[in-house]
């Protein structure tokens, strides 16, 4: 069994979690991963897709033809891979599909999101699977962030206090093209999947503490008929965004948290900044992407302004 | 259960006019080209298939990601009415809302499990072939690609090309395979599990009215000639191409050329092809062109002849 610190929780797994940072010695056991024998059907499902089951505390997911996972009361995932799958092929899956959906079991607020640190804050951009978190992420890191989060962003409200960050793992996971873009070849580790040409790539630093969460950025690409920029978003916009980029959003109001998340994106949108980030997709346009950024975390007071 | 009916097309053949058409028969609003998201989207869009099945698409590989591509077709049919809150469409008074219209580009192929990759008759009731001109096509898709005239007929003579097939990076849809302009048409005159309706580019150019009829009868879809009429007013090639140019096109190839809303012109190909690259086609597809009733011309200088082919009846 090794020890993981993912999302603020001890992990205890026997399957090896790649970009997930080792636990220390002090932390209680919070969830359990193991290989282990996965039912095909869950008796008296409450709501069900083509891949997947819901009853009571228990969610069962198929990954189809590499690993099943039994996830039960936020506290275990029981996987089973498919024939002729290597535990390794499967890890990607149990460590973050699995991990994120049982992250809702433990009633947690989880954003589609990568983070930055940024002074002394946590600085989130969401956005679909495609959107440009990771790169923009890496490329930031490139700046001299630190990297918080990759791919999901586990978030700890408290009555009036402003919402907190916590790290996914201590990894990036980005294409081939996109090391190449950002000349991190002699960084990148092994790659996500055999098969993929996506890579872990060690970033030049972590933030391995919890941060708190001062700007989320929904990224969009420029395309009609959106305009390239940064835009403050009023409330109500701001709320819908919290709500839109939950972690599978479809999961919220199945796994009963539509009200959490609603008082959760109305206390994010009132303690953080949000924005839409809006630019195109292409690497030519980074630097001057970074350089609005840069800007604005000066205007925003997150970072000392130039003399 | 509201079934599936593609609107299946080789890219670049009419697909994103049969589906302003389709937006515009409702009586209320005039439909432009960047409100179109609401129509049931692209078979190959990426977000449907991680929401629908809570995990990333982007970390399989083609194959693997085709294999599940199934499971989300026949899902969309089994909840059509829940799905359509994920759209974020309102269609309380869309005439055609008992049929979810959805364009693909994808080839009728088959995965390794030996499943129709879009799902079969368990997920669409019948699909509309929107069919162009591949001479038409070329220029098209070249702009698009932002590529020569000659790789486009590269492009419309190679059984792997695909569109969104790299493995390098993650592609902003799931893989499309287009094995060819031959190959592709092919296989959906060939599949035998959806019923299928022709509709030629060609038709839709000179009777729009009585081609778009036809299509939402093959739908089941019975409407009033008036909305028809409408839909066919607001979607006149010249407004949609002043809509593009006032405002952009958010469907539009980034790495495009031109407009995306290019000519309109059913033969516009004459005078943008040479003889030399209207004789590659031919020679690459006129066994498929005259399954269409596209007359050869390279060899005689005769004319397109007005008639349909054979296949340009619903089967």
């Amino acid at each position: 069994m090794a020890a993981y610190l993912i999302a603020g929780l001890r992990v205890e797994s026997d399957l090896a979690l790649p970009g997930a940072s080792a636990a220390g010695a002090a932390e209680a056991v919070a969830v359990t991963i193991r290989g282990g024998d996965v039912p095909d059907a869950l008796d008296a499902p409450e709501a069900r897709g083509p891949n997947w089951t819901i009853a009571g505390d228990r969610f069962l997911i198929a990954i189809p033809g590499i690993v099943r996972m039994l996830l039960s009361g936020g506290n275990e995932i029981v996987y089973a891979l498919d024939p002729g799958i290597a535990a390794r092929d499967a890890a990607v899956f149990v460590g973050g599909t699995g991990f994120g959906l049982l992250l809702h079991q433990r009633g947690q607020i989880v954003l589609h999101a990568s983070a930055v640190r940024v002074g002394d804050s946590a600085v989130l951009f969401c956005g679909s699977s495609g959107a440009g978190k990771s790169t923009l992420a890496a490329a930031l890191v490139n700046q001299g962030h630190e990297l918080l989060a990759d791919d999901f962003c586990a978030i700890t409200l408290a009555p009036g206090r402003v919402p907190v960050v916590h790290p996914d793992g201590r990894q990036l996971k980005l294409w081939r093209h996109s090391i190449e873009r950002l000349s991190l070849a002699t960084r990148r580790a092994e790659p996500v999947r055999t098969e993929i040409e996506k890579y872990y790539v060690e970033p030049r630093a972590v933030a391995t503490r919890p941060l708190p969460l001062t700007a989320l950025y929904g990224l969009r690409e420029a395309r009609p008929p959106f305009v390239a920029g940064i835009e403050p978003l009023n409330l109500v916009d701001a709320a819908t965004l919290v709500r839109h980029n939950a972690y599978r959003r479809a999961m919220v109001q199945r796994m009963g948290q539509a009200d959490l998340y609603f008082d959760a994106a109305v206390t994010i949108a009132r303690q953080a900044g949000l924005f839409h980030l809006t630019r195109d997709l292409g690497f030519a346009e980074m630097p001057a992407v970074i350089g609005w950024l840069e800007a604005h975390w000066r205007a925003l007071g997150l970072t000392e302004r130039a003399a | 259960m509201r079934p599936i009916v593609w609107l299946a097309s080789y890219p670049k053949s009419g697909n994103t006019w049969m589906r302003l058409l389709l937006a515009n028969l409702d009586a209320d609003r005039p439909v432009g080209i960047n409100a179109l998201r609401g129509l049931g989207g692209i078979a190959s869009g990426r977000a449907r298939f991680d929401d629908l099945l809570l995990f990333p698409s982007g970390l399989l590989t083609h194959a693997e990601c085709d294999r599940c591509r199934p499971l989300i077709y026949r899902e969309m049919a089994r909840q059509g009415s829940a799905l359509q809150a994920l759209d974020e469409s309102d269609e309380e008074d869309d005439p055609t809302r008992s049929i979810r219209f959805v364009k693909t580009h994808d080839a009728w192929t088959v995965t390794s499990l030996g499943e129709p990759l879009l799902g079969g008759r368990d997920a669409a009731a019948g699909a509309i072939l929107i069919v162009r001109d591949p001479r038409a096509v070329l220029p098209s898709l070249a702009s698009h690609n932002g590529r020569s005239i000659d790789d486009a007929i590269g492009f419309l003579g190679d059984p792997e090309a695909a569109f969104c097939g790299r493995t390098d990076r993650q592609p902003n849809q799931l893989r499309q395979q287009l094995p060819g302009w031959s190959g592709y048409h092919r296989g959906w005159l060939e599949q035998a599990e959806v019923p299928l309706h022709v509709v030629r580019y060609e038709d839709l150019h000179s009777d729009p009215a009585a081609t778009l009829g036809e299509a939402l009868a093959f739908a089941g879809i019975t409407i009033d000639p008036v909305a028809i009429e409408r839909a066919v007013r607001r979607t006149r090639f010249a407004d949609v191409a002043r809509q593009e140019r006032e405002s952009g096109f958010r469907e539009a190839s980034p790495r495009r050329r031109d407009r995306f809303f290019r000519r309109g012109l059913a033969d516009g190909w004459r005078d943008e092809l040479t003889i030399e690259q209207i004789r590659r086609v031919e020679r690459d597809h006129g066994a498929m062109m005259a399954r269409f009733g596209y007359e050869l011309s390279a060899s005689d200088g005769a004319r397109e002849v007005d008639g349909r082919g054979d296949c340009a009846q619903a089967r």
